[in-house]
């Protein structure tokens, strides 16, 4: 007798998106997932959009005719408004327990999908795998990853894939401590420490709207100022760096930037306040910190 | 002035250096009327395409159906594109039966939205030139742009290109593009696939030079939105005579003819493979040199309709000389040892450092 073909659930966390951007996604996640399924690779699909925006991103008739084209590629779509910013790892944590499915796919929001994206996620996922990341295009992530293999540091959740079994078992992601960034790096650290690999699977291509400048440098926005050095000391603390921690925080005082300075004063209120995790991973089996990443990077 | 060169002197006519050209020699207050109708029918006809065709952007997407990871790479750019009035034409050149069912059938997997924007069209013999004029026979585009299936875009790549062509219409419309390596490498499932190795790098200049050039090509060509006049009125083609190369001489040739646009953003990457084949070893020096110097020969056996400023430009030149050489002779003086030794000399040096910076100015390098 033959398994049951592995039922999956996608979601995203929408935040002040515009309607025709995620439109565009959701048409490119359901052909996906229509050929995944088309492939024999995966049974019963849902898109789950859960909206952490003041008001919903789009009115009812517009999600609507996004369940339509969900449904006339096979599957369906199921829309949330969190009536709150609940962040991306809370919101996927919520989206996550609206279901049921043998597969997640975390994804981002306005992301396209190429057709046989799924089909390879899927492929990809051997039984010790516990994340399973698409490669992004046209501005590829530089961290390095095995030959062969795919194995890496840690993957992104701009699209991955992993077994809503490892989901569980780690208790999704890490909502109390990391609000918008790294929360992907937290939860692939986890995953490795329960024995599981995460890999980088170049065959499974995500275009990812990133720009770069004229002088082809990355355009550093506010909240990744804020978040990412909010998240540098958090990470260095929750995975047993104090002496990261210790620079980190050096590295914070002497800059000039402003969110730079509100960054580490939030860190500090929760040090004070007992608000951050108690550190893991003592014996420095899986974090990574390296040049300021958390991966070797290959440029 | 005339009635008929008034008319030419409308606000809605194509701002091509041609259509210039031809306007300004109407403005002659003693032409032959003749003359100045004809001038004026040959205007009408440099802006008549762009006013019927449709859609904005015809894509020559070419392949040889030898990489269709990448090619798959190409196609998810080309659909994440944030304006969406193009047409995309798959020149798929000698490619196999095998290889035309696998284009085939990345293509039919497409989006809808997407799939029923593309035609795949075989082509068959012929140089890499021969492909492209091909699609220029098929396209219906106002405008045509050249897409390898190796390379890659970013998503306001035809949005950039439509701003530009409303503030220039009839100009060729240059990006930025930037430069990447890959390595060819098997894929865990055995697909011949690619591994990253660089960050983009913005190696090219941001602003077009028409006399840098000259010399050897500093664009990329998907860089590049050729107006559809420059092949359907004025009859331009791809040199199918060169190995390679064709993309600077229509670069050159119709950027002489038609004057450029700069786009001013990075709208592209173009990878540059180290191992592996590409045009870069495919084809010896040898096919190289004789390319370039044929492009060389076509275009120095013709006069030559250079930009508005190149008197100015020129006589600078002429009077300084480049910029450039004087600014890296004035860096030199500043890291000698004999620069930093000698305070004294610094204030000699001033008055021509005013003169770099009064020069630099004037051709707008700095």
């Amino acid at each position: 007798m033959t398994e049951p073909l592995p039922s999956l659930q996608i979601q995203s966390v929408v935040y002040n998106n515009a309607f025709s951007d995620i439109a565009a996604a959701v048409e490119a996640t359901a052909n996906s997932a229509r050929y995944a399924q088309q492939e024999g690779v995966i049974g019963e699909w849902v898109l789950l959009l859960g909206d952490c925006g003041a008001v919903p991103f789009a009115t009812e008739q517009e999600i609507a005719g996004l369940a339509d084209v969900a449904s006339a590629s096979g599957g369906s779509l199921a829309y949330t408004h969190f009536g709150e910013n609940l962040g991306s790892a809370g919101g996927h944590n919520a989206l996550a327990a609206q279901g049921a499915s043998a597969l997640l796919i975390i994804l981002n929001p306005d992301a396209h999908m190429a057709y046989d994206t799924i089909s390879r996620l899927t492929v990809a996922l051997l039984p010790d795998v516990g994340l399973v990341e698409s490669r992004q295009v046209p501005v590829e992530h530089p961290k390095d990853y095995e030959r062969g293999t795919g194995l890496t540091s840690w993957g992104s959740t701009a699209c991955a894939m992993t077994p809503r079994s490892v989901f569980d078992k780690l208790g999704g992601f890490d909502a109390a401590t990391f609000f918008l960034y790294c929360d992907d790096v937290d939860y692939s650290w986890r995953a490795r420490l329960a024995g599981y690999s995460v890999r980088y699977e170049p065959s499974a291509r995500l275009f990812h709207d990133k720009r770069l400048t004229l002088t082809g440098d990355w355009p550093v926005s506010e909240a990744e100022l804020y978040y990412s050095a909010e998240a540098a000391l958090l990470l260095a603390h929750k995975y047993s760096r104090p002496d990261i921690v210790a620079k980190v925080v050096h590295s914070l005082e002497r800059s000039t930037d402003l969110h730079h300075k509100r960054a580490l004063a939030e860190f500090m209120r929760r040090r004070s306040a007992g608000e951050l995790p108690s550190p893991i991973d003592p014996d420095h089996r899986v974090a990574q910190f390296e040049a300021g990443n958390y991966a070797v990077h290959r440029f | 002035m005339n009635s008929s060169a008034q008319s030419l002197l409308h606000p809605q006519v194509s701002r091509s250096s041609l259509s210039d050209f031809l306007q300004g020699l109407a403005r002659e207050p003693l032409i032959q009327p003749e003359l100045a109708g004809v001038l004026k029918a040959a205007v009408d006809m440099l802006r008549a395409e762009s006013d019927v065709a449709s859609p904005f952007l015809t894509v020559l997407l070419r392949t040889q159906g030898k990489r269709i990871e990448t090619f798959k790479d190409a196609l998810l750019c080309l659909s994440a594109q944030t304006f969406g009035d193009f047409e995309v034409l798959v020149l798929a050149h000698d490619v196999e039966p095998e290889g035309l069912a696998e284009i085939g059938h990345v293509v039919a997997n497409q989006v809808e939205s997407f799939r029923t924007r593309i035609r795949i069209i075989p082509v068959e013999g012929g140089s890499r030139a021969v492909p492209l004029n091909v699609g220029l026979e098929e396209s219906a585009g106002r405008y045509i742009s050249v897409f390898d299936d190796d390379d890659l875009l970013f998503a306001n790549w035809v949005e950039s290109f439509h701003e530009a062509s409303e503030r220039s219409p009839g100009r060729l419309l240059r990006s930025v593009v930037a430069t990447q390596q890959v390595h060819p490498e098997k894929w865990a499932d055995g697909a011949d696939g690619f591994r990253t190795s660089t960050w983009p790098t913005a190696e090219y200049a941001k602003k077009f030079d028409q006399f840098d050039h000259l010399v050897v090509n500093h664009s990329p060509f998907m860089g590049w939105a050729f107006p559809r006049e420059l092949f359907h009125v004025l009859g331009v083609r791809f040199d199918e005579t060169l190995d390679v190369c064709e993309d600077w001489d229509v670069i050159v040739r119709g950027s002489l003819l038609m004057g450029v646009d700069d786009v001013p953003y990075l709208t592209a990457i173009y990878r540059r493979w180290v191992g592996g084949v590409s045009s870069y070893n495919q084809h010896s020096s040898a096919e190289w040199r004789s390319s370039e110097a044929r492009v060389i020969d076509k275009v120095n056996s013709l006069p030559m309709l250079l930009p508005a400023g190149t008197m100015m430009q020129v006589r600078t030149w002429l009077e300084f000389g480049k910029p450039e050489d004087m600014i890296n002779q004035l860096r030199d003086i500043h890291h000698s040892k004999g620069w930093q030794a000698l305070q004294i000399a610094r204030a000699r040096m001033a008055p021509a450092r005013k003169i770099v910076g009064r020069v630099a100015r004037l051709m707008g390098r700095r």
